[in-house]
């Protein structure tokens, strides 16, 4: 889902990659060869619809079809395809004039999608953008299978968009304990990721005009898990879990910018490629609770995280499952009420923006995901099985606001009357439905 | 917070866990209704919540969790 140019040798890819993942959910999903070995078939389908206010729009549809044996053993493969267009900032300042659409070269100009010049903002004050449009197709697939208190988990991916490409495997090993009260669980995973930003390479550090390469960048992912789970009482079960993950490699973006300010004025003046380490250590601590009260259910869970770019972040989640239906009567439908909150502190190397003539530091990007932000969610889902129908619904629908500091104090003349980190209005709707075959 | 501080939130995490779970009661087999229930799991809707954790990871410098891994996706 990155910006970038068309590139239409790489459509066959696509093709090979839809094939190959039809072959897997035939491959898994076959009803008659359930009923011939005493084993079911499961199909879980959702959709995703999701918009920014002015900038992005995504359609997700995803697939999944789970073998399941009489053993306890499955098999599952999964398909995803995520088309999205609209814009993203390109990390660059408002320009600070009332000037004509900028041209091709010039400041507030950004590489862009469908090759158009995108980035024009006639607006002194407003966030420059870029336009883009990609499509990314995603195949999953893992094999699980119980022996005795011991069931490991083997799962592979492969994902593939125009500019970025990911294969990698994971596996787990859940061990119960202690009368099956206590659950322990290890896991790793590696991802090898390629990056191959449409017209080359940016110089970092540069005006975006010198290529380095045309060829692929590497980027590796590898990651371990350690969870632990405990059933408390009769209605309460908690877990700890902690991850790390080491990416390697190329993990700059390859297509934003930081945008350059007149010493004076604070006038957009010029703008430079970004540069990020070539190194990332992420950890995190997942506390998560989960609690029966007479007919509904509570969901608690808080994370905190924190990486050597100096980004540490705190979310908390909270659902609440209300039962609608008579249980007795086996009636099965609940509405979800959802709400998330996340907070983040800024990667040591953001800024949002430069002063001309100073010393450029070694690293520096001025991606808001990497700034000061906040998200805060509210939403709800309702999940219901339909009448004379074998599967369940579920629709959830929520609204999500991003924000953060906008007004910091490192910006110069002009750049202090705008709001540089502007709220972001989104909205999104899944429809899930879920069927035995 | 420096990396030293995280350590320390997770060590305390785990303490706190510790000292919750340590004391709790035998809960039986045939106690164990409500808990055989698919509601009663940490994620008991995998495909929403793989959803959401895509939505996220694009929108903020975060990840990690319940999944193992990372990377998948160019969108951050």
């Amino acid at each position: 889902m990155r910006m970038q140019l068309g590139f239409p040798g790489r459509a066959p890819t696509i093709r090979t990659t839809l094939r190959a993942a039809a072959c897997v959910l035939l491959a898994t999903g076959l009803p008659a060869a359930a009923s011939a070995d005493g084993g079911a078939s499961q199909l879980d389908a959702s959709v995703l619809l999701y918009g920014e206010q002015g900038r992005a729009n995504v359609v997700e549809p995803t697939v999944r079809v789970t073998r399941l044996f009489p053993d306890g053993q499955s098999l599952s493969g999964q398909i995803g395809i995520d088309v999205i267009t609209g814009a993203s900032p390109s990390g660059a300042l408002p320009s600070g004039v009332v000037a004509p659409a900028p041209v091709e070269g010039q400041v507030q100009t950004v590489t862009a999608a469908s090759g158009g010049a995108g980035g024009a903002a006639p607006d002194p004050g407003q966030i420059p953008v870029t336009r883009f449009g990609d499509t990314r197709v995603a195949v999953d697939a893992d094999w699980q299978k119980p022996f005795g208190l011991i069931t490991p988990v083997f799962g592979g991916h492969f994902s593939r968009e125009r500019d970025y490409q990911s294969i990698g495997g994971n596996t787990k090993l859940s061990i119960s304990l202690l009368h099956r009260l206590t659950s322990l669980t290890v896991g790793a995973g590696f991802n090898r990721d390629d990056v191959f930003p449409t017209g080359g390479t940016r110089l970092p550090l540069s005006d975006s005009t010198v290529i380095v390469g045309t060829g692929w960048n590497a980027k590796r992912v590898n990651g371990g898990i350690v969870g632990f789970s405990q059933i408390l009482t009769r209605r309460w079960m908690l877990g700890v879990t902690g991850s790390r993950s080491v990416e390697d490699g190329y993990l700059t973006e390859p297509y934003k910018v930081v945008s350059l300010m007149d010493p004076s004025s604070g006038i957009a003046v010029g703008q430079i490629t970004e540069n990020r380490p070539a190194r990332r250590d992420r950890r995190d601590v997942l506390t998560s609770s989960v609690y029966h009260l007479t007919r509904d259910v509570l969901y608690l869970s808080h994370r905190y995280y924190w990486d050597d770019w100096g980004v540490r972040s705190n979310t908390f989640d909270l659902k609440y499952r209300r039962e609608l239906g008579d249980l007795t009567l086996g009636d099965s439908i609940y509405i979800q009420p959802h709400v998330r909150y996340y907070s983040q502190s800024q990667a040591d190397f953001f800024t949002f923006g430069l002063i001309q003539g100073a010393i450029l530091p070694a690293f520096v990007s001025s991606d808001e995901r990497l700034g000061p932000l906040r998200t805060a969610t509210l939403g709800a889902t309702l999940g219901f099985k339909a009448p004379g129908t074998p599967g369940e619904w579920s629709i959830r629908a929520e609204y999500i606001r991003q924000f953060g500091k906008g007004h910091p104090s490192n910006v110069v003349g002009v750049q202090r009357d705008f709001d540089l980190f502007p709220a972001v209005s989104i909205g999104s709707l899944v429809v899930a439905y879920s069927v035995p075959l | 917070m420096t990396r030293r501080a995280g350590y320390r939130c997770g060590a305390a995490a785990g303490i706190l866990f510790l000292a919750l779970t340590a004391g709790c009661a035998t809960v039986r087999p045939w106690d164990r209704d409500l808990l055989a229930q698919k509601k009663m799991s940490f994620v008991p809707n995998p495909m929403i919540q793989a959803v959401d954790d895509h939505v996220y990871f694009s929108k903020e410098g975060s990840t990690g969790g319940q999944e193992v891994g990372g990377g998948g996706c160019g969108c951050n």
